[in-house]
């Protein structure tokens, strides 16, 4: 009977139904499109900062000497070591976070006198990976690769990436490129002397492109990391690394540290600035969102406050009627709750329906891309539009419950 | 006649706000399976006189014990649930409920009291001739079929009292006498019929009358010496809704 006469009594207010579901519908589609926004744009916004460089960088761990005159210091010293170039996969094979670690860039450094034509110029030559290949990393069919174009695809080339398997490719920083007039294709001459031994070691190299970073990186030139090793005949060694990580769910540092375990003789360090400013960007997008949502659906809660209120008002004589007959106020208050709590519903489907297709105009219009829905949203804005729906209808509901039969049967 | 009170009212009085009396100080015994009509002029308190036994409203002062339960004693809650299990009420404007067909709105009432029994509620509308009107709407029958489905949905719960207010007010002749001979049917059954009218032909059906004027039981054929001589009442004829 309960049935019936929700059935009947909704088929016959449809036109009040359908305001009320179309309250509930528009604060349900913006807060579930914002949602959807959010939870899209944050892992766009992620990948997005990672094209701004890396934010772990990895280091040998070494130990530090105190050097000094008794009682003054003047401060340390530091043994060099190397990171293994075999281990360096290990870093992508992490426990828990390895599907986080987007990339990481080795670097092998050595300072080199560069020459070309009549131009002299002491440089830092480092070896990198651009784009290698790793094979140990289990990556479905697929061979997984990286290098400084996944970890820093912020760099503007004038000219050509180097390929991985180039034995006498460089790339030149702006500056370095200044000085020495070099442009693509431009062969140099590098020779490192050996510090310790005193042994020389010279190699031509020819110029595939000029980076411009604003950094350091504009002093420097690179070259395939077994380049730099050859030269400097420092095989399978690498100085640091530096790792993206995507930190959406985890903070750096937990990719940091599992590093730290898998390699022992390293420390890993996160970029702090760069983790909490991206932190602190997408709280500030989600509070803004949320914001938005709040006010949205404020306004869906006062309108179905209103529509049921209306309802109550125009249903006064059928309430007093059921009252009269034996309705006790649980039942009178069950048959409206139950009518909320069906228009919620309704509401906050479709709403999330139509927010999916709003979030997807957001993203394309205004963040450039195209956001797919977000299948854990739809809980989300069902359970925002209930509550809603049920709170608006805790007042007209009271009042519905107040209602004396008497009253409203004699006609006042 | 049953002889055992099934309601006592003493001393009874009603104001609506400090300057509206509706009722004062009335008293009135009425037995079991006895059928009383109320008459007297519009806003005379017939009507506020109905809702005090039937336990839709509460007297400012005084007492009133139907079928043994003193009334003012209880909440609203308990009210409500002595009136879906004692009282049927029939009203003037029928008050069924619109968008439920006829046998629907009998068992709406079954609803707020127990189980809901469809062949039940089909056997109360062929009680009272609407057999072939199970599935109308309110909006599709007749005033007369609309008060006879008022009646049905009053006896389903079987009440051990009939309480009706000008049940016949809104209905032609033709249709009043329908209702009418459904209503003595029901008291030959055995049920208490308390009835309000402004129409001496119907209030002469019922066994005993009383006339109220201005709040008070200014006559009462049950224990006037001239007995029905009340049937000589002037009663203004008033064919609306009695204001109360």
């Amino acid at each position: 009977m309960f049935l019936r006469i929700l059935t009947k009594s909704f088929s016959n207010r449809k036109s009040r139904v359908a305001i009320a579901v179309i309250a509930v519908l528009m604060g349900a589609s913006i807060a579930g499109g914002l949602l959807t926004v959010t939870h899209g744009i944050e892992e766009k916004l992620g990948a997005e900062f990672r094209r701004f460089g890396s934010n772990i960088v990895v280091t040998p761990r070494s130990d530090t000497i105190e050097v000094g005159l008794p009682g003054i210091s003047f401060g340390s010293v530091a043994e060099q070591r190397y990171i293994s170039e075999n281990d360096l996969s290990k870093i992508k094979m992490i426990n828990n976070w390895n599907a986080n670690v987007l990339g990481y860039a080795p670097f092998l450094y050595q300072v080199v006198e560069a020459k070309h034509v009549d131009n002299y110029q002491r440089v830092v030559l480092a070896g990198t990976y651009f784009d290698r290949e790793i094979p140990e990393v289990p990556w479905g069919d697929r061979v997984w690769s990286t290098g400084i174009r996944r970890t820093a695809p912020y760099w503007q080339i004038d000219g050509e990436w180097i390929e991985d398997g180039d034995s006498e490719g460089t790339i030149a920083g702006v500056s370095v490129a200044e000085k020495l007039d070099l442009k693509p294709g431009d062969y140099i001459e590098v020779t490192y002397q050996n510090p310790v031994s005193g042994a020389t070691a010279t190699a031509h190299l020819r110029v595939v492109g000029i980076v411009t970073t604003g950094g350091l990186e504009d002093s420097q030139l690179f070259v395939s990391l077994p380049v730099a090793q050859k030269i400097s005949d420092r095989p399978n060694k690498v100085h640091s690394v530096q790792v993206s990580g995507l930190c959406i769910s985890c903070p750096a540092e937990l990719i940091a540290q599992e590093i730290e375990l898998k390699l022992p003789y390293v420390q890993a360090k996160s970029v702090k600035q760069l983790v909490t400013a991206e932190a602190q960007i997408m709280g500030q997008l989600g509070q803004l969102m949320v914001l938005i949502a709040i006010a949205v659906l404020g306004a869906s809660g006062l309108c179905v406050m209103m529509t049921t209120t209306t309802t109550v008002v125009e249903r006064r004589k059928e309430i007093g009627l059921m009252k009269s007959i034996g309705a006790d106020n649980r039942k009178i208050a069950s048959i409206f709750v139950v009518e909320s709590i069906i228009v919620g519903i309704i509401g906050g489907v479709l709403g999330y329906l139509l927010g999916n297709l709003i979030a997807r105009y957001i993203g394309v219009s205004v963040f450039g891309t195209s956001l797919s829905p977000v299948v854990s949203v739809l809980p989300v804005t069902l359970g925002v539009s209930l509550f809603v729906t049920i709170l608006a209808s805790v007042l007209p509901v009271r009042n519905a419950t107040r209602i004396e039969p008497a009253v409203v049967l004699r006609g006042e | 006649m049953n002889s055992s009170l099934q309601v006592v009212l003493k001393s009874v009085t009603k104001y609506y706000d400090a300057r509206t009396r509706a009722l004062n100080d009335v008293s009135l015994c009425i037995s079991e399976g006895e059928w009383l009509s109320i008459i007297g002029p519009s806003g005379s308190g017939k009507t506020t006189l109905l809702n005090l036994i039937c336990g839709l409203d509460n007297p400012t002062s005084g007492s009133i014990r139907i079928c043994g339960t003193d009334l003012t004693s209880l909440d609203q809650k308990l009210l409500t649930k002595f009136r879906r299990e004692n009282i049927g009420l029939i009203f003037q404007q029928y008050h069924l409920v619109p968008y439920l067909s006829a046998l629907e709105n009998v068992m709406i009432a079954q609803y707020f009291n127990k189980a809901v029994d469809e062949g039940t509620a089909t056997k109360a509308l062929e009680h009272v001739g609407l057999e072939h009107r199970l599935e109308h709407r309110p909006s599709q029958l007749s005033g007369g079929e609309q008060q006879r489905v008022c009646i049905a949905r009053a006896l389903i719960n079987e009440p051990k009292m009939i309480v009706a207010d000008e049940p016949t007010g809104n209905l032609d002749a033709a249709n009043g006498a329908i209702v009418m001979n459904i209503l003595g049917k029901l008291h030959s059954e055995g049920r208490t019929l308390i009835l309000v009218t402004h129409n001496m032909a119907i209030a002469n059906q019922g066994e005993r009358i009383v006339k109220v004027v201005d709040g008070r039981i200014v006559a009462d054929s049950h224990t006037e010496p001239e007995g029905r001589n009340l049937l000589e009442m002037k009663i203004p004829v008033v064919t609306q809704q009695d204001g109360q």
